[in-house]
């Protein structure tokens, strides 16, 4: 090729433009929106200082709010690493007739407008939901429980989302497995908990893992599902910075918490990657 | 390590209407290596299935030294299988593979690690037993994949096409090194392969099977001279097939007579007639019984392989490489042969 060395970032141009116009630019933007201030009466001020994030940092309702977003967020992804990786596993077992239409069972949460999804989780939990009523109509005692506005529905909420994640992780790893190594570790001697525990497991801990980062970060930064399914009280991060926005129109403070909250899970992203991730996969050759 | 002896008995399998085994039945003696050998779709991957368990026969039984398999899951038949893909396990390093199948057995580690130590050594790995099969090369993994199946001391080897994924040379080595290998341990051994030569190479007898039958069980040298039907014949090697009338002895074949074998000196009329093609002679022209045209030639280092247009249409001639030069295409010749290396076939 006669373009050289100038071609690679040539064919590149478009799509960092692209990177640049969507992701960088608006990012900046808000990083810099945080460091300003804010009046009631004047609005935003032309000044650029670290308050918002002093503020922030001693403000209890902050700290709970980050605390509880993350505790959402850890939850949420052990629950659905325990159901979605065993889930993958069984419907690869099953015959291919069942597999599609497991499949596509499996993935119909992400194909449900979340507010729908949600709407119908309200009617299921609220205190005259159908769960409380069969409750109550059953005569078991205490009911009916409190669970909406609760952090059990927010996980529960997310768990029906985020489990699909999980599976097609899981099932890119599956399909990379020779198929003969289940039949191999029976010919062995092993039995069918023995077999996953032992060798399917371990070969598809990249997709577990990377699964793993992707409903983490996805919880952490949930709105619409914590919003509705935790009520007005029960907040996180991302819907007190929504609130800062759109409620108290304080824009920089907003600004200011939309970026700690990117940057927690930042931190939480790499850590695992350089703790967990690499840790487990040395064995598969290289991470 | 005892050895066992396997027993088919009317084995069958069907999916739906579709029949993939029908009727195998073959005894295989204590120590024996067997191979069953047939092209893609001929039953023997499942009929293997079935002795490993991962199919469940519709029809039949499977007799492991006098016991019926048919309640007895893979894991509990201590059968060893050695996979075409070989399915090592690749988290684990070579001595943990060979080790998994102890491990289920619970056997204690120090004797666990000797064992390991033992199979590496057998398959001549010792030097490789802390390495990740990722970074071996195919014939060390088939080794492992030996080792792991041996060192469970199994009744019987299972090798489902454990060489297709080798190369030429690498295969040829690992059929002398594996003969052996089955020799020094005396395991029962099936070999699953479409390939006649390895089948060949390496087994006491031969099952060659089409379209889910056994056609001949047999010496692999009997099944290749005195072949059961023309499909045997086809395919152990080449076969040439010769139209002709035969009579009083004799047979007549494009208008030239020559004599029959004494076992086929009693033909009469229409018979199709084989020979094989290291069995034919090439020669000057008018020399032989049929005369013919070098349509091509093939060179394959130790011999030489012909197509010559007959009136009874193409024949394959192999001739030794004796060093001399070799006959040019489009020369007139003749080809001959001995009365005795004639077979007669149903054709198929």
């Amino acid at each position: 090729m006669s373009a050289g060395r100038a071609s690679p970032a040539l064919l590149a141009a478009p799509s960092g433009l692209v990177y640049l116009l969507a992701l960088l630019i608006p990012l900046a933007s808000v990083l810099l929106l945080s460091l300003q201030g804010f009046d009631f009466s004047r609005g935003i001020l032309p000044r650029y200082d670290l308050a918002n994030y002093a503020d922030l940092f001693t403000d209890p309702l902050f700290e709970e709010a980050l605390g509880r977003t993350f505790r959402i967020a850890f939850v949420t992804t052990v629950i659905c690493l325990l159901i979605g990786v065993p889930e993958a596993w069984i419907i690869r077992r099953m015959s291919s007739r069942w597999r599609g239409l497991m499949l596509l069972l499996v993935v119909g949460p992400l194909l449900v407008s979340v507010v729908v999804r949600t709407f119908g989780w309200m009617v299921l939990l609220g205190t005259n939901g159908l769960i409380n009523g069969a409750l109550v109509a059953l005569g078991v005692p205490d009911a009916p429980f409190r669970m909406m506005f609760t952090e059990f529905a927010v996980i529960l909420g997310l768990v029906h989302v985020m489990v699909p994640l999980v599976v097609l992780a899981v099932w890119a790893s599956l399909g990379r497995l020779d198929p003969a190594l289940p039949r191999a570790a029976e010919s062995l001697g092993a039995g069918r908990l023995t077999i996953f525990r032992r060798v399917i497991l371990p070969n598809i801990m990249p997709g577990v893992l990377g699964g793993a980062l992707m409903v983490f970060c996805l919880s952490a930064s949930a709105f619409a599902t914590p919003a509705m399914l935790g009520g007005r009280r029960l907040k996180v991060v991302s819907s007190m910075a929504y609130n800062e926005f759109l409620n108290t129109l304080n824009w920089p403070l907003g600004a200011a918490i939309a970026t700690l909250l990117l940057a927690a899970i930042l931190a939480a992203t790499l850590l695992w990657t350089r703790f967990v991730e690499r840790r487990a996969l040395r064995r598969l050759g290289g991470a | 390590m005892r050895p066992g002896s396997l027993v088919l008995d009317g084995l069958a399998k069907r999916y739906g209407p579709v029949v993939a085994v029908q009727g195998v039945s073959i005894e295989v003696a204590r120590g024996e290596f067997l191979g069953l050998l047939g092209p893609s779709g001929c039953g023997k991957t499942t009929t293997l299935q079935m002795i490993a368990g991962f199919e469940t026969p519709s029809e039949g039984r499977i007799l492991l030294d006098g016991q019926d398999l048919a309640s007895t899951p893979p894991a509990k038949r201590g059968i060893g299988l050695v996979f075409q893909s070989y399915a090592l396990f690749p988290h684990m390093t070579a001595a943990e593979n060979v080790a998994f199948g102890l491990e289920m057995r619970r056997v204690p580690k120090a004797e666990r690690m000797r064992r390991v130590a033992e199979a590496l050594d057998l398959v001549h790995l010792s030097h490789l037993a802390d390495r990740f099969p990722r970074n071996m090369s195919g014939g060390q993994q088939q080794r492992v994949a030996l080792a792991r199946a041996l060192v469970i001391e199994p009744q019987l080897l299972l090798l489902d096409e454990p060489l297709s994924n080798l190369d030429a040379k690498l295969r040829e080595e690992m059929q002398v090194e594996l003969r052996e290998l089955q020799r020094r341990v005396g395991v029962t051994t099936i070999l699953v392969t479409h390939d006649q030569q390895e089948a060949m190479a390496l087994c006491d007898r031969v099952a060659v099977m089409q379209a889910g039958r056994v056609v001949q069980v047999d010496e692999p040298w009997r099944a290749y001279e005195l072949p059961a039907d023309s499909f045997v014949a086809d395919f152990l090697g080449r076969s040439n097939w010769l139209p002709a009338r035969a009579g009083g002895g004799e047979a007549e074949v494009a208008g030239r007579r020559f004599a029959l074998p004494p076992e086929l000196a009693g033909s009469e009329g229409e018979v199709m007639l084989t020979i094989r093609p290291e069995r034919l002679r090439i020669g000057a022209e008018g020399a032989g019984s049929l005369p013919g045209r070098v349509h091509s030639r093939v060179f394959l280092g130790a011999s030489w392989l012909y197509r010559v247009d007959t009136a009874i249409g193409p024949m394959m001639v192999t001739a030794q490489n004796t060093g001399a030069p070799p006959v040019e295409e489009g020369a007139p010749v003749s080809l001959s042969w001995d009365s005795h290396s004639l077979r007669r076939l149903e054709a198929a």
